[in-house]
This record gives C-alpha cells, structure tokens and sequence, in this order.
C-alpha cells in the first residue's frame, strides 16, 4: 500500500532539518513549469508539429526558440532563490486568535536583484511579495494565525519566485528552530475575586521603591518614563533607569488559579487570569499569579513572565 | 499569488499582439486585419479606462457575426488563408473575455502560437526579422505580465532571448527533419501566378521580361555547361488554335533515347507551380519525388508549392531519338485554317532544300535574311496573325518565332511543338550559383526529322539575335534594359554587385535556412562527423555536444555579478571602512545600531560626526523608499567625512 500523496509530502517535509539561519543552495531549491509555462511548450510542441508538417523552416526555429527560452527561464527562476540567506527575527508573543507577523530578514549574497514571495508551505495563498536589490537585505513580514495558545514550533514556510516570466516556479521550503509564544486570548472578568491583598504577604518592602535614588541600572522593559536617565541618554545614547529604595504602599492583587468554581475548564481559566494580569499591567498595580504549580510575583519577576507562565500552563495531573 | 493583471502587462500584450499579427495584414482579407486591429484598440482602450468587459452573449455575437462573414469571403475555413483568418478573430475576440491573470496569460500564449502564422506564407529575412521582433515583443510582455518591474524588464526580455539563441540554434539544426509531410492539407490556390502561363500567345511571355523576379536557382555539381546550353525546359504546347498555343494532354510520355551529350548533375531550388519544375534540356529521371512527364518535362509526383531543393540530373547537347506513331506525327501536325501565306512559304521553302534538315536550316536562312526583327514591344497582330507577323510587322519577341517556325514546319508536313522555359541566367561568382528569372523567359521549337527519328531543338530567336542565347536579354533587346526598374539605360557597375552581393545572401538563406531539409540535415552530420545518417545516435551526439557549447554563453552569464553600484550599500561600505581605520572593529553582520554602539568609543567630537551618518543610513535603508538625490546627498557626505 502506498501512502497517499499529502502524507507523502508531511513525510518529506518533517524531514526537512531544522535551523536558526539558512542559506539556499541548489540541494534546497525545487524548480517546476507553472501551468503557463506547460502551456507555452504544449504551443511550441504545435507549432514544432505544424513545422515538420508543413516543411516550413522558420516555424522550426520558433518553437524552438520557445524551448530554449523556457530552459532560460528555469534558470533565470533558480536565481532568484540562489543563494538567498534567511533569518527568523524575533516574533512578540501574540494573544491566541491573533495572527503573529513572522518576520525573516532576507539578504541577498551574491549581487543579484530578486523579486520573491514568502508563504506559508501549508497555505495556500496570503503570501507576501518582496523586491530585493543586489546585496540588500529585508524584512518580509508574514502574518501567520495563532488559534491556540502554547509554545509553537516555527509555522514551515515557503519562498518561492515565478520572476521574470512566470514560466517556471522556484521555491525552497524553510523550517527554522525558532519558537513561537502565543498566550491564552484574555477574556473579559470583571468580577471582585474577595482576596485580601495583605494575605498572602509577609514584609512589605519591595526590591524597587519610589523615595530614595540608590543606583543607575540599564534599561529594563517596563521602567517607568519618569525613572530613565534622560542627561545620560542625551551624552552617551545609552538608556539607563534611576533605581530608588524605599516602602512601596502599593495593594497586592491576588490572581489565583482557585478563584473560578472547579466545572469551568482550564482554558476558560487561563483566559480570565490573562485578562486580568493585562489589567494589573495596564494599571501599573503589583499582583501575584497563582497556577498550580507556579507562584508568579510581579515584582520579583520578568515582564511577561506572569503571561508566559500562562501560555505554557500545563495541566498538572 | 496575485490574480489580477498588471495594467502595464496587459497593454503590453496588447501591443505584442499587434506588432505579432501585422504582417498578415498582406496575406488577408483586408477586413480581417483591420478588424483585429480596431478589437484590440478597443481592448486597450478599455484597459486604460478600467472600463468593464461587454457581457458574454455580445461577444459571442460578435464572433458569429464575422466568422459568417469570413466564410462568406473565402468559402471556407480551412486550409492556409481561412485558418489563419479565423485563428486572427478568435484571439481578437478573446482579449474581450480576460478578466484575471490567467485569461491574460491563455491570450499571449495564443500569440506565440500566432506568431508562428505570417511564416507559413514568407519565409524572407524579411519574415525572420518580423519574427524576432515579435518574439522580444512577445517576452517583454510575458515579463510585464508576471510582474517585472518596467524598468528593467526589457533588459530581461531582450538578455533571455539572446541566452536562448545558441540553444535555439543547436536544435535547429540537431533535431531531425522528416522527408514528407505528416499529412496534407487541403490545396491552397492562393498562389499568385508569376511566371509561365498555361499557354502562349503573342505578349504571353515578353511581359514577363520586364518582371525580374527569380524563379529558381541553380547549382551545378561540374562546372557549369556554357551558357547557350541552357535551355530550360518547363512545358510544351502541341496545340495552335489560331491565336494561341496551348498544351491538349493527348499524348502518353513517348518513348525517347538520348545520345552523345553530356550529363550534368546540378541541385535546383524552386517553388513549383502546378508541380511543373524546370530542368535543364534534356532532363533524366531525376529524384524520388519527380518524374518526367509528355515532351520531356519534369513533373513533381505530389503537387505542392513549398520552396524546395531538387537534384537532378540532364544529358545536355544530346540528340533526343523518339519513335512517334503515324498517329502520333499527325497530331502534331494539326494546324487551323487560315494564314495561307504562311502554308505558301512552308511549301517553298520544300523546293529549296532535299531533306528535312536542309528545310530547317532554309526556314532559319528565311529568318535571318528577311529583315526581322527582335523586340519587346512588337505591333499588335490581328486576324491571321503568323502571316501578318511574317510578311507585315517581322517584329516579335520569342513566342513569336517560336510559333511561326512551328507552324512553318507543321505546314511543311514536319511534326512540330513549341518548348515553354527559360535560356541562360545570371552566374553569381560570390555565391557560385545560377540564379535564373522571369525575364530569362523564352520559347523556342521543336521539329521531329523523320529521317532521323529525332526531335531537334530548333530556336528560330537565335537565328535573329544570336546575342539573346549569349548574353541576357538586357544586353541583347535595345528596349528590355530600358524598362528595367531602377536602371535607365546602362546598369552601373556597383549596382550589380550590390545585387549579386544580396542574391548569395538570399540563396544563402534559400539553401540554409528555408531549404534546410532532410537531406541537407544529413551532409551536414556527415561534414561534423556526427554520423553517417540523422539516428537517435547520431541525434544525441549533436544535442550533446551543441548543449555543451550553448550552455556557455549561460554559464558567463552565471559568472558574471553586477558590482555594487548603487549608492547606499557603496556608502556604507566606505563609511565602515573608515571606521574600521580607525580600530573600530566593524563585522559584516553588524548593522547601522550596532556599528553606532561600536562608533561610541571614538572620540566624542568624532562620534558626534559619525553618528548622524549612521543614522541617516539607517533612515534610507530601512524608511519608506527615499529619492535618489537624498541618497546621492548622503553619499557625498559619507565621501567627505575625514576621521
């Protein structure tokens, strides 16, 4: 029994190695007609038959002109690709239900204007087109959709060029080592979960105060405007954040995993909390996330460790 | 994938079409052409409007109404003339139904196909100029079609093409030619008659002379037989009705043997009408594909006009032996009533002369001495014409002399017809060919000696102007070098050789690319050693060996790398140069931030230069698309900076 012709492909393309950079060479380039290039040698296959029917000697020459002009234009497509470097950029983590820009930055190596498409190898259609000038570079941005949360593998994608003619089609498939973060899509809970904000909290200092200046740090994601060193920025174009020490009065919120009735399912959960932690960021408000197995405190941790956290829940049991 | 055309790309395919289908505007019904015209104007015209297409019963009415029309121009819709003519409305009526890429790119196909068409009725280097033409017209639209940039893609187009030629060569001449058609279409009689008629009378063939058209060529395998040999036979007539000679296809191929001359083996390029080939008198059973007919004429055994290169073979200067019946002697001696005359003098002339060939020698005396004679523009002749002729006007061209001698020894009671061809040709030394032409047109007798059972060619012209069967007409007829196009009077030196010059082009071309045939296929393998016959050996070989010497141009092509000229990615490697110069480690990776970061250890002063350099090019390099004069601006500074 033969496997059908998509689990072929799936086969083939699961085979493909994974990498953090690649650069097209002929093992990785496929090259095929297009329809309209099938078409164009069916036309010099009549005209080669009309030629040899007819004795006509010139008619000869045009099909196989034609012919000849086809092989150039598998060579003409073959460059475009050739020698192409791609590179997968950091993606920011989306919402689930979004579509996350996959952004590769393309360099040309060897000296030759491109024009190509970037794509989906799973897809048809939606893909981007991008003209590359001799030893440019770009980013070509393809918004692929996210429609579950988690950490996901690099979506496989295709470049591919119909460039000059349109006869011939050259393409490559890509898979990339890259992750890609998706966190749960936030659902709107407005409810007052009764926690107390001092429970759950022994001292009440805070590593970062506002009262008295300690030190300058750099530039963390997520520091306040007002604390940046702005006279230092100004001399060394370097952006560095004014530390302070001192007791922080603000109220700790409570986002626990134990706040919704044990029927509603893990998904509806995680986009609660996701809401809610947007919330607390949003309003600049210390909160500590409570899942199951992790505890997560705003003030101890990363931006976007709380909603990362999120992203990767896994059910415990 | 975008499925709408680019408006660049339609019109440009538009315009393709056009310059595609314009030579078969002499080939058609005017009409036609026209109509194709105005449908792909009008199609254009719409494209620049962004107007609708015309909703699909009116276009399908549109193509109803002229397909009746072409049938009812032409009869038909088959063959050469309404194929052509309906393939033209059909691509015409197409442009009205492209809605979206695909439509467009069905309708430039059907132009490649179309551009195949003007060829199958001239295969000049005319055609073939057309022809290249067309094609880079064609290319650059498929270019425009898919997307190219304009600017560049003519460049594309025209660099494909070129890449493209070697290969097509190689398989021009590589790829096997059959010897016959696959099948065969229905006969086209669109063949404009320029040469020889069906009959002669008085005129029929002096109003060729001023035409110069070539007829055929000619190349001997020996050197060439002197040129009063050359006779060209094509027809005979063994009828006279009076006024006119023409051919009654009464008599069977008669039984004939040649003696003593030479035989002359010679390849003749020509484009037969109604199968009639000229030979060199007197013809032997030449190739597979001719024969020789009644009078000692060759025939093709299929009829068909395509130009195309004989071998052949004839005994020339031979005497012709024929045993013709009583039947046979008698109907060649049928004449009408009427030129009593002409039946006096034929009956006198017996009483001067003891045999047959002594009457023809005294018929021939009768001409020469009795003040005829030889012009282009003889009086016109009415009633009994061969007695006006003899004993009024005495001025006649060929046909004249042709047809008095014949009717002279018919009225003698010697079996006579009248041979139709050509005498003599041009030799064109550049070319080592003959070319002969519609003005090479002659007619001359033939009388069959019953002493001898032989048909003697007798050529009464010669006996006039013995300068016509030495030298070509022009020298020969005071008025025949006057009515020449473009030569009053005599021909300047440099004008024939700029003309023999053309003609071993044209019979290059002829022999090379428009004869290119079965048979030329195989001297050619044989001459590069490829083998001794057109094989799937042989044919591989040549496709081998060609591929490998039209795949170089590519491979140079491959090679080369257009260096980096534009400006930005030229400024920004000076500006890392100079950097670098001054121990900054600069990797080819880094890019305008981090060479920015990296730029911090130079001095402030010098910092504070560099740094708006780098952060323009990171403007231009990565902004919206910015105008040549701000990157030549930045390019100029780059230069300038001194660290």
């Amino acid at each position: 029994m033969w496997p059908s012709p998509s689990r072929l492909r799936q086969w083939w393309l699961n085979r493909l190695p994974s990498e953090t950079s690649c650069t097209l060479t002929q093992r990785r380039i496929y090259l095929l007609p297009t329809r309209f290039g099938w078409t164009l040698l069916l036309v010099a296959a009549a005209i080669w038959l009309g030629a040899l029917n007819y004795a006509v000697s010139l008619a000869y020459a045009l099909a196989f002109w034609l012919v000849a002009l086809l092989l150039v234009a598998v060579l003409m497509a073959y460059r475009q690709l050739a020698g192409l470097q791609l590179t997968p950029q950091f993606s920011e983590p989306v919402f689930a239900g979004e579509s996350m820009p996959c952004t590769l930055r393309i360099k040309d190596t060897q000296g030759l204007g491109r024009a190509i498409w970037l794509g989906l190898a799973t897809l048809r259609g939606g893909d981007v087109p991008g003209h590359l000038s001799p030893h440019g570079e770009l980013l070509l941005s393809l918004p692929v959709p996210m429609p579950q949360r988690g950490l996901w593998p690099y979506p496989l994608m295709t470049v591919w060029s119909e460039a000059p003619f349109g006869l011939v089609r050259a393409f490559a498939y890509l898979r990339f080592s890259a992750n890609l973060l998706v966190y749960p899509a936030p659902q709107e809970d407005m409810t007052d979960h009764q926690v107390s904000a001092q429970q759950g909290q022994g001292d009440g200092t805070s590593p970062f105060g506002h009262d008295d200046f300690s030190h300058l740090q750099p530039y963390q994601q997520g520091d306040a405007p007002r604390h940046i060193a702005w006279n230092v920025l100004a001399r060394r174009d370097v952006l560095v954040s004014k530390r302070f020490v001192g007791a922080s009065a603000a109220s700790l919120q409570q986002l626990s995993w134990q706040d919704y009735p044990p029927t509603l399912d893990d998904e509806a959960r995680l986009s609660r909390l996701c809401w809610r932690v947007l919330r607390c960021e949003q309003q600049g408000l210390r909160y500590v996330l409570q899942l199951p197995n992790e505890i997560i405190d705003s003030a101890a941790s990363a931006p976007g460790q709380a909603l990362q956290a999120l992203a990767l829940h896994e059910d415990a049991t | 994938m975008s499925q709408t055309a680019h408006r660049p790309g339609q019109l440009a395919v538009l315009a393709a079409l056009l310059i595609t289908a314009a030579p078969l505007l002499f080939f058609l019904p005017g009409w036609v052409a026209w109509l194709f015209t105005v449908m792909l104007a009008g199609r254009a015209w719409g494209v620049w409007r962004g107007s609708t297409l015309p909703p699909r019963w009116l276009v399908l009415l549109a193509v109803v109404v002229p397909v009746v029309l072409l049938w009812l121009t032409l009869r038909t819709l088959v063959g050469r003339e309404g194929g052509v003519a309906l393939l033209l409305l059909l691509v015409g009526f197409k442009a009205f139904e492209t809605q979206n890429l695909r439509d467009w790119r069905v309708l430039l196909t059907l132009g490649f196909f179309l551009a195949a068409m003007p060829l199958l009725f001239d295969q000049s280097p005319l055609a073939a100029s057309w022809l290249v033409l067309t094609l880079l017209a064609l290319t650059w639209a498929m270019a425009l079609l898919a997307g190219t940039p304009p600017a560049g893609s003519g460049r594309t187009a025209v660099v494909s093409l070129l890449l493209a030629l070697p290969l097509m060569l190689v398989l021009f001449v590589a790829m096997p030619r059959l010897p016959g058609p696959l099948w065969s279409m229905p006969d086209s009689r669109h063949t404009a008659s320029t040469g020889l008629a069906d009959s002669m009378e008085p005129g029929s063939i002096s109003q060729l002379i001023p035409r110069h058209d070539p007829v055929f060529s000619v190349v001997f395998n020996e050197p060439a037989p002197p040129r009063r040999a050359l006779y060209w036979r094509v027809m005979t007539f063994d009828d006279f009705d009076g006024q006119r000679w023409s051919n009654l296809h009464a008599i069977q191929q008669e039984r004939v043997s040649l003696s003593g001359g030479q035989v002359w083996h010679y390849s003749l390029t020509t484009r037969p009408e109604e199968g009639r080939l000229p030979a060199l008198d007197y013809p032997l059973p030449g190739s597979a594909d001719t024969a020789l007919a009644q009078g000692g004429t060759l025939r093709q055994l299929i009829k068909n006009d395509d130009l195309r290169r004989y071998r052949l073979a004839s005994a020339s200067g031979a005497s012709v032996y024929a045993r013709l019946s009583a039947q046979e002697q008698a109907f060649y001696r049928r004449l009408p009533a009427g030129n009593p005359q002409a039946r006096q003098l034929a009956e006198s002339l017996w009483q001067r002369s003891p045999d047959d060939r002594a009457w023809v020698q005294a018929a021939l005396e009768h001409f020469r001495l009795e003040g005829f004679r030889y012009t282009l523009t003889p009086p016109r002749l009415a009633e009994n014409s061969i007695d006006q002729f003899l004993f009024l006007t005495r001025q006649g061209f060929c046909e004249h002399y042709a047809g008095a001698l014949t009717f002279l020894a018919r009225a003698a009671g010697l079996p006579a017809r009248v041979v139709v061809g050509y005498q003599g040709g041009e030799y064109n030394p550049v070319g080592r060919f003959w070319q002969i032409r519609s003005s090479d047109a002659h007619a001359w007798s033939e009388i069959w000696l019953p002493s001898r059972q032989q048909w003697l060619r007798v050529d009464a012209t010669a006996a006039i102007a013995p300068n016509r069967v030495e030298q070509s007409i022009e020298q020969s007829v005071a008025g025949a070098a006057e009515t020449l196009p473009l030569t009053h009077g005599a021909v300047p030196g440099w004008w024939l050789a700029a003309r023999q010059n053309w003609q071993t082009a044209a019979f290059v071309w002829q022999q090379w690319v428009v004869g290119y045939d079965a048979q030329r296929q195989q001297s050619v393998y044989q001459r590069l050693g490829l083998g001794q016959h057109v094989e799937a050996g042989s044919v591989l070989r040549a496709l081998l060996l060609g591929g490998l010497l039209a795949a170089l141009p590519m491979w140079l092509w491959w090679r080369r790398r257009p260096v980096a000229s534009s400006p930005l990615p030229l400024g920004w490697m000076l500006l890392r140069r100079k950097l670098q110069a001054r121990q900054i480690r600069v990797l080819p990776s880094d890019g305008p931030l981090e060479v920015r970061r990296k730029a911090r250890a130079l001095p402030e002063a010098d910092y504070q230069r560099v740094k708006p350099l780098i952060l323009r090019y990171a403007d231009l390099r990565y902004g919206p698309a910015p105008t040549d004069a701000a990157v030549r601006h930045w390019l100029a500074e780059v230069k300038r900076l001194r660290l």
